[in-house]
């Protein structure tokens, strides 16, 4: 199954281009009833629909065809509180192909959580399909928090249409997973709309990501900010493919890409594909990646406080994170990830 | 602000035309056929054919690039890979064909060879018809001599590294050179012997609808040091060129080797050039590219740091106007403890004009202590055209630092504003901020090519733009 390509080839011998999973196990959906939602309001509403297809430009590509869950958001006014969708994987609920869309309405404002938990006790399948409408003047805050066991599957697509003066911005976790999949997608479309995701992952064991994010800038003046952080431990392995791409007419427009890895063992292994696609004259991309371990001097210090090594680490891994975590309001969620943190990095 | 318009760089000197007048030339095609012919009339030893037959096996297994510029206008049916000009290998000028002579006096190479050069290599079309090189280096066993010369002469040395760097199965376009190669340098610099003054190698293609495969071999021994320059040019036709040449460097342990290369091929070419560099134990491999003409061109020059704390660093530019897509970069593997590498890419894309920035950077586990830093900045003068950058990053190990960073953008309003403050016109300020721009490369080049780049990227830049 070859899966996640990027928009544009590069030579076949950097195996980066797309990835090829033989292992994962197909499941056989079965209804999922484990999922908690919770921040309804009269402008904020979810809506549980028969099956609806999403259609995507990009996306990780379809494992399974049938969705077994299907959720519709609309946004219509301005909400301060966030809606938070939880899908927890157990026993009887090992699989889940879900369809997500967001509407924002005009002038709409909100904050959509998307969490994704499962015990340690099983391997369990996830397919996403995540689809936002951000019309003019709307913005739409997106958290998506895949905390899955480390032997799971979990495949994400996310793919964002944004108006006028509109924006979409992404914090995105993937801690979890034996494979993780994931591809998100901006399609900036009006005048001065914006768009950004900032995401961190955590790989231990032999965990594997192949994350995939392209943004196309079509208006006038629009923005597009990326910016990865993670940490790889023991045999851990990630590919990162981030796009930027000013297309004709996207005058004045600004892209931002940074990707940072800290590589916590000799055998993990980071390769990235920074790509900046331009067929605009005026406009402005930057993009920037780095890989490395922790600098011993800092380790060195911090340990002169009083920290054991494995601590210091996890100090360093969690200031890493930090700016990451910061777009988190939800203090819990965010101890939780940081106590995840702690776990992976025992 | 008014807009820029740049006009195509001036290559009346480039684009001189001689008669297509050789004294043999292959029939159009690839057949087995063909390259048995190729090696009967270049009268090589049975171990070369039996090399370029396998070449070419390999070359008919492989497939073309499934990525970068649309290269299917190419087809070998209607190339002649071998044109063997009316000329003998000559070490006088003088006794140069008159035609040939009078191209290459129009490309300044003699008075350069007077002036700032230790030796120097003449291709024309498939063969080289001058070589020459100061008296004291050969005293000091520095061989330069034409590739066919060192099959002949030197076939050990040729049988150990020919085609080892860059083996054939690297991909399509070098299992072609493998098949049809002619012409070319083999440098051999002796251990511990620093040649100061720089040798040059320039290549000519006149024949239309024709190929150039020439094939370079440096080897620079323990604690020697080179720097060789290699020009290209051809004129333009309507149909296309093919130039598939391939370079192999070998910089031994404590070696230092400078590789180069005003290319300027016309605007029918497709460069599909293959440059590789394996670099021992304290070594350095520099490259300096400037890259101007072609159609097409894929190259991307590569270091191999095989040895502790070697080196390498990369300066490039690349100048992409009306009807061109060059598709340039850079490749290195750090394959020992503390290596290192430096990368400093350019591109200004014009007139429609298409650059790509393709690299890769491969720290291996072996690698510990290793540094890597990439930057590359892309100028787009006008918004007809395209500029990419298409970057892979492959760490394997913790123990390294590594940074890449790339800029995208036009000429800033800001800094033409306070250079027209300071009394400049406004075409003047953008000529100014090009060049430098540029100004990174061109310092690397020796003063005379770093003049002759100057003038490509300018000549036409004075009063054209605003």
């Amino acid at each position: 199954m070859i899966l996640n390509n990027t928009p544009v080839r590069t030579s076949k011998n950097f195996n980066i281009n797309n990835i090829k999973i033989d292992e994962i196990a197909l499941p056989t959906l079965v209804p999922f009833s484990n999922v908690k939602i919770s921040g309804e309001t009269d402008t904020m509403t979810v809506e549980k629909t028969k099956k609806f297809e999403l259609h995507f430009t990009y996306g990780v590509g379809n494992v399974i065809e049938d969705c077994n869950q299907c959720l519709r958001v609309q946004v219509s006014g301005k909400e301060s509180s966030p809606i938070k969708i939880e899908f927890d994987f157990d026993q009887e609920n090992a699989a889940l192909a879900e369809n997500i869309e967001v509407i924002a309405n005009e002038n709409a404002e909100a904050t959509v959580m998307i969490l994704y938990r499962s015990d340690k006790e099983k391997t369990y399948f996830h397919q996403g399909a995540l689809h936002v409408i951000a019309k003019k003047n709307a913005k739409i805050h997106v958290i998506v928090v895949n905390l899955l066991n480390v032997s799971s599957q979990h495949l994400m697509s996310m793919e964002n249409e944004i108006d006028e003066n509109a924006s979409v911005d992404y914090t995105i976790v993937d801690f979890g997973a034996k494979t993780c999949i994931s591809n998100w997608y901006s399609n900036i479309l009006g005048e001065k709309a914006a768009s950004s995701v900032n995401t961190i992952y955590l790989g231990s064991d032999e965990q594997f990501f192949d994350i995939n994010y392209i943004a196309h800038l079509r208006g006038e003046k629009t923005n597009v900010n990326m910016e990865v952080q993670g940490a790889l431990a023991d045999k851990a392995k990630k590919h990162f493919k981030g796009t930027i791409d000013f297309k004709k007419g996207s005058k004045k427009a600004v892209g931002n890409e940074n990707e940072s890895c800290l590589l916590l063992s000799d055998e993990a292994r980071s390769i990235a594909l920074p790509m900046l696609l331009c067929s605009e004259e005026d406009v402005e991309g930057n993009h920037a990646s780095s890989s490395g371990k922790i600098d011993t001097k800092s380790l060195f210090y911090i340990m002169s406080r009083g920290f054991s090594e494995k601590d210091a680490i996890k100090l360093v891994v969690k200031a890493r994170f930090e700016c990451v975590l910061q777009t988190i309001e939800d203090w819990q969620l965010r101890e939780e990830i940081l106590s995840r943190i702690d776990e992976e990095l025992l | 602000m008014s807009k820029s318009q740049i006009e195509d760089i001036n290559r009346n000197i480039y684009d001189i035309k001689n008669e297509d007048n050789y004294d043999f030339k292959m029939k159009k095609g690839l057949t087995r056929e063909i390259i048995e012919e190729l090696s009967k009339q270049k009268n090589e030893p049975e171990w070369m054919k039996e090399f370029r037959l396998k070449a070419l096996d390999v070359y008919e297994s492989l497939e073309l690039p499934t990525w970068g510029p649309d290269i299917s206008e190419l087809d070998m049916n209607d190339i002649a890979t071998y044109v063997r000009p009316k000329s003998k290998l000559n070490s006088s000028w003088d006794d140069v064909p008159e035609d040939i002579k009078k191209t290459f006096d129009q490309l300044g190479i003699p008075d350069a060879e007077k002036e700032s050069l230790a030796g120097v290599g003449a291709q024309y079309d498939s063969e080289v018809v001058y070589h020459s090189m100061k008296e004291e280096l050969i005293q000091q066993g520095v061989i330069y001599t034409d590739m066919e010369t060192a099959v002949r002469e030197y076939p050990d040395v040729v049988k150990e590294h020919f085609m080892k760097c860059v083996p054939v199965y690297d991909h399509k376009f070098v299992a072609l050179h493998g098949a049809v190669w002619s012409g070319g340098s083999f440098v051999y610099v002796p251990k511990g012997v620093k040649v100061d003054i720089p040798l040059q190698s320039y290549f000519r293609l006149n024949s239309p609808e024709s190929g150039q495969f020439e094939h370079t071999l440096i080897i620079v021994d323990e604690g020697a040091s080179l720097h060789f320059i290699e020009g290209c040019s051809a004129p333009k036709y309507n149909k296309v060129n093919l130039h598939a040449g391939c370079v192999e460097l070998y910089v031994k342990d404590n070696a230092y080797l400078r590789y180069s290369t005003i290319e300027n091929w016309s605007k029918n070419m497709f460069n599909l050039n293959t440059k590789k560099a394996i670099v021992g134990k304290n070594a350095k491999m520099e490259w300096v590219t400037g890259s101007f003409g072609s159609k097409i061109s894929m190259l991307y020059p590569m270091s191999i740091l095989n040895g502790e704390n070697a080196k390498t660093e990369f300066t490039g530019i690349s100048f992409a106007g009306k009807g061109q897509n060059l598709d340039n970069g850079f490749k290195v593997v750090h394959n020992a403890k503390n290596t290192s590498s430096l990368v400093n890419a350019k591109s200004i894309s014009k007139d429609g004009g298409k650059c790509t920035y393709r690299s890769l950077v491969r720290i291996t586990p072996n690698a510990g202590g290793s540094k890597s830093s990439v930057s590359c900045e892309s100028l787009m003068l006008d918004d007809i055209s395209i500029s990419d950058t298409i970057p892979v990053n492959d760490i394997e190990t913790d123990d390294v630092i590594f940074s890449h960073e790339a800029k995208i953008g036009k000429i800033s309003d800001k800094t033409i504003f306070y250079l027209m403050s300071r009394g400049l016109s406004e075409e003047d300020a953008k000529a100014m901020i090009v060049r430098g721009f540029a100004y990174p490369i061109s310092k690397e080049l020796p003063v005379e090519y770093a003049v002759e780049m100057n003038n490509l990227i300018n000549l036409e830049l004075e009063g054209a733009i605003g």
